[in-house]
């Protein structure tokens, strides 16, 4: 057993507990994260990329849209590198409350939320394949964020000041200390090598997400509940638009369409269930969704849905709450001090909100755990620039062809979808040490173009293959578990173009490469 | 502008199905035209005619393999061509190639016996009937093999293949070589072009040599030339002192291009004709006759009028065959209906990606002798067919040829019953 001490521990590796991490590094505190998966493999990883105005809740939620344009407003700044300025659209379409564009346009006023009309001919002429049969469109800052890069910019931040981050070290214990009056650390399991690390921590984190029932659980604390709210999404296989897609009506079922890098995404759909890792995606879902894409853009259904995936967003109810304060269930941020709350200090629970504002969610969380540790630090990540965004230039479509052409004939191309270069491929397995192809997907976006993998994974594999220490099992099996794994997100939306691909993929690992019948 | 032309038999569709059709009837006389919006599965496919390589265990003796998969699923393919017609359609195949414009070049192997060949993963890929220049990697006569690729070349592993390799206890080891091609990123096509040229094969070979253990094999990817690959092969052997064999690996496939164009050398000597590029846009119809197809290009329609067609466009890989986003089927050539889709409210997909998909052996309905249901003079051909699932049987080229030969066979009898009749 390995055993570490430090000032905060923190469970769980989306953008909330990795924001949380590089907030917490930031203010001079020693930082463990653990992850019981790759980062950003939950929620945060299974969003559609929009970075909200506050235009959505302008209405519903004045609180909510002001924080989301104040957060949008700081990460241009300091996480410009993972956001490409799209600007967004709020459309009145046929299917909308024709009533509704005037209070939304009154909300952003009172929210705050830059928000203009416009005419619909120029909005017409801007996003040339949205429908003709709009009535209104009001432009507004939306923005597309790619959350990979920020959580990996967070969590190599936070690095570089010393926290240490371990991803598939899942929570088994987390310790209460002998007179229950603290919570004292927790035990994880690295679950690659079944060895188990022992964190003393003076503060723990709970950044678990839908999942923070789960961990609170563990820890002991009652009433904790995080019902797992589904949605799910479709990544066509184009720039469908270039601005972010809004109808302008109450939020609801697939209205947002989202361009970001070299796809669009359509979302998002919101179901209960009772389980968190619940990623089925219903065939009348789809359909729904796919219908929704056609009142934005006619023509939708003859596109190429690359695939479809499902998130669960944490939505926070306080069982324990008095019956004088609001049991509403919320979608707005929890921060549960449990030592206000249950009388365990050493314990913050920090779930619900959304990616947009995952950093102002991380600035309370280390406020208070601050506060537990009886000191008085500033927050800076409003000012200091993550990793990689310190020129303040955001990220825009045709960077990396740019870059890639400029060396053509010196590096070579392992996935053409995604422009990924060999070196970039064999940086990536030796940084990270994984023979998991998926975990260098999410790092790379290799295989997630419109081949899905078909001509880069045998590539992948066998660049692999011929790094140190890496077997013949572990490449062919990494080979068979990526197929399996893309195949999960491909066959429910499978149709059209996209099964000419899927064909032509299966001519490729069965016909040609016999991947079936590897004798290792 | 507007044109109609008149031809015995048209054929939509220039993969293998496609041309083994037309070459059959132009060989006998007919007035022939292949119509394809562009290259089929020729350049796509390793060129190995796979008649039956797994059912589903693999598959070493194929003549009663193809007897029991016939008799198990009636409404196979193969069930409804015959095995007379698979053996017959094999070595027509084989004498055409040996009869076509790449000099000495030969196909090898018999429907006894499947050879199992490598794959560029170092899987054995069990064929019957494979180009001599990939013969030598036949497993089992390989005992000592070097496999031969460049960090160049993305698309083949030698590490990976070999180690695979030595797992099904062959041994194997991979060879490294630099190949001085001036860039990082080369496919096998552009090096097959070098390999036809003489003075590349001696350098190529002064690298190699050194490298090499004694009686040990060379297995490269399948490159060795596009023009010449029999007097390649014969080179590099010579040179090398030892057996060498090409290995099939990603697309573009170099010994697909030689297929492809012995089959287009052989269509053309027979009088044939070959329209690429335009795709066919609309047909007429009396009664149960389709009586023209017709394309659009460049502002420019032309009908082809003909009393036999044959469908030999392939199925969903070519787009042939459409399920679209309301998970409706069409057959998008000739509207003909479908036979083997799942039943309403069933699934279309499953999710485990390696079990056989429902969707899987989807095809245009055929009668015993590949006419399309409800329409008389319409030969179905290829992939269209209905009740396969080729590339995990390892079956595709052989019911391209075999239903491509015995299209030909069906309505070479149509025509000659109507000259008959004619005078």
């Amino acid at each position: 057993v390995v055993t570490l001490s430090t000032d905060v521990l923190v469970i769980g590796g989306g953008a909330t507990g990795a924001g949380v991490a590089w907030d917490a590094a930031l203010r001079g505190l020693d930082v463990v994260l653990v992850d019981r998966a790759d980062l950003a493999e939950g929620t945060s990883g299974r969003f559609h990329g929009l970075l909200h105005s506050g235009g959505r809740y302008a209405v519903k939620d004045p609180r909510a849209a002001e924080e989301c344009i104040g957060e949008n407003r700081i990460l241009r700044r300091v996480a410009a590198d993972a956001i490409e300025d799209t600007g967004g659209l709020f459309v009145t379409t046929p299917w909308d409350d024709p009533d509704y564009a005037d209070r939304f346009a009154r909300g952003c006023a009172d929210t705050g939320v830059d928000c203009e009309e416009i005419p619909v001919a120029q909005a017409l002429r801007d996003e040339p394949r949205l429908s003709r049969d709009i009535s209104r469109a009001f432009r507004v800052p939306d923005a597309s964020i790619d959350v990979w890069k920020t959580v990996w910019a967070l969590a190599h931040g936070a690095q570089q000041r010393g926290a240490r981050i371990l991803p598939y070290h899942e929570v088994t214990q987390v310790h209460r200390s002998n007179g229950g009056g603290a919570v004292t650390g927790a035990r994880a399991r690295d679950v690659r090598t079944r060895e188990d690390v022992e964190i003393h921590a003076d503060v723990t984190v709970n950044a678990a997400g839908a999942w923070a029932g789960q961990v609170a659980d563990l820890a002991g604390i009652e009433g904790v509940r995080v019902l797992p709210g589904r949605g799910i999404m479709i990544a066509m296989g184009h720039r469908l638009v270039n601005t972010v897609i809004n109808r302008c009506q109450l939020p609801s079922d697939g209205d947002i369409l989202v361009p970001i890098r070299t796809v669009s995404v359509i979302g998002t759909t919101d179901e209960h269930t009772d389980d968190p890792d619940d990623q089925m995606v219903r065939g009348d879902e789809v359909d729904r969704m796919l219908n929704d894409g056609e009142k934005l853009v006619p023509g939708f259904r003859q596109a190429r849905a690359l695939r479809v995936w499902t998130g669960v967003r944490p939505l926070f109810e306080d069982a324990k709450a008095s019956e004088t304060e609001t049991r509403d269930v919320t979608r707005a941020h929890a921060l549960l001090d449990h030592r206000r709350r249950d009388g365990v200090s050493g314990f913050v629970t920090i779930t619900g909100g959304k990616l947009t504002t995952f950093r102002l969610m991380a600035a309370e969380t280390v406020d208070a755990v601050c506060r537990q540790l009886g000191t008085t630090r500033a927050c800076r990540t409003d000012t200091e620039p993550l990793p990689g965004s310190e020129s303040g230039q955001t990220y825009r479509l045709g960077e990396r062809l740019a870059r890639k052409e400029a060396h053509l004939r010196d590096e070579q191309l392992v996935c053409e979808c995604e422009l990924v270069a060999r070196s970039t491929l064999e940086e990536a397995i030796a940084r990270t040490g994984s023979t998991n192809l998926d975990d260098i997907r999410r790092r790379l976006r290799l295989g997630m173009g419109p081949c899905q993998g078909g001509f880069c994974i045998y590539r992948a594999a066998g660049i692999m293959h011929g790094l140190d220490g890496i077997s013949v099992e572990q490449a062919d099996g990494s080979l068979i578990a990526f197929l399996q794994e893309r195949w999960k997100g491909i066959w429910p939306v499978l149709y059209g173009d996209q099964l000419r691909q899927a064909r032509l993929d299966d001519w490729i690992f069965q016909g040609i490469l016999d991947v079936e019948h590897l004798p290792s | 502008v507007k044109s109609e032309l008149h031809f015995d038999v048209v054929v939509i569709g220039a993969g293998t199905a496609g041309l083994v059709a037309a070459t059959r009837l132009a060989q006998s006389g007919a007035r022939v035209c292949v119509i394809a919006k562009g290259i089929g599965s020729t350049h796509l496919a390793p060129a190995t005619i796979d008649v039956l390589g797994y059912a589903p265990e693999l598959v070493d003796e194929v003549v009663p393999a193809l007897e029991r998969l016939i008799e198990s699923r009636p409404d196979h393919p193969y069930a409804l061509v015959g095995p007379d017609t698979v053996a017959e359609a094999t070595s027509w195949f084989a004498r055409t190639v040996s009869d076509g414009p790449l000099p000495g070049y030969v196909y090898v192997g018999e429907l006894k016996r499947n050879l199992r060949l490598p794959s560029a993963l170092g899987a054995l890929r069990p064929s019957a009937l494979v180009p001599e220049t990939m013969a030598a990697g036949d497993a089992a006569r390989l005992s000592r093999v070097g496999i031969v690729g460049s960090p160049a070349l993305r698309d083949f592993h030698p590490g990976l293949c070999a180690a695979n390799l030595t797992a099904a206890g062959i041994d194997a080891r991979p060879v490294n070589l630099e190949l001085a091609l001036d860039r990082a990123d080369a496919n096998a096509l552009g090096i097959a072009r070098l390999f036809d040229d003489p003075g590349w094969r001696a350098r190529f070979c002064a690298e190699l040599s050194p490298a090499l253990r004694a009686e040990e094999h060379v297995g490269l990817p399948a490159m060795l030339g596009l023009r010449d690959p029999h007097g390649v092969l014969a080179d590099l052997e010579s040179r090398l002192g030892r057996g060498v064999f090409e290995i099939p690996t990603l697309p573009p496939s170099v010994p697909g291009m030689r297929m492809y164009e012995i089959l287009r050398h052989t269509l053309r000597a027979a009088g044939g004709r070959l329209v690429l590029g335009p795709a066919v846009t609309a047909h007429r119809r009396d009664g149960d006759r389709v009586t023209a197809v017709s394309t659009r290009a460049a502002g420019h329609e032309v009908n082809y009028a003909a009393p036999w067609f044959v469908l030999a466009a392939g199925g969903f890989a070519s787009g042939a065959i459409e399920l679209d986003s309301h998970w409706l089927t069409h057959e998008r050539v000739l509207g003909l209906r479908l036979r083997g889709l799942p039943g309403a409210g069933e699934p279309r997909f499953v999710s485990d990606a390696f079990a056989e998909q429902p969707m899987a052996r989807v095809g245009v309905a055929v009668k015993d002798d590949l006419r399309a249901e409800g329409v008389e003079n319409v030969v179905v051909a290829g992939a269209a067919l209905p009740g396969a699932a080729p590339w995990r049987e390892h079956s595709g080229e052989g019911i391209a040829l075999a239903s491509g030969y015995r299209a030909a066979q069906v309505i070479a009898g149509g025509l000659a019953a109507r000259a008959k009749a004619t005078v």
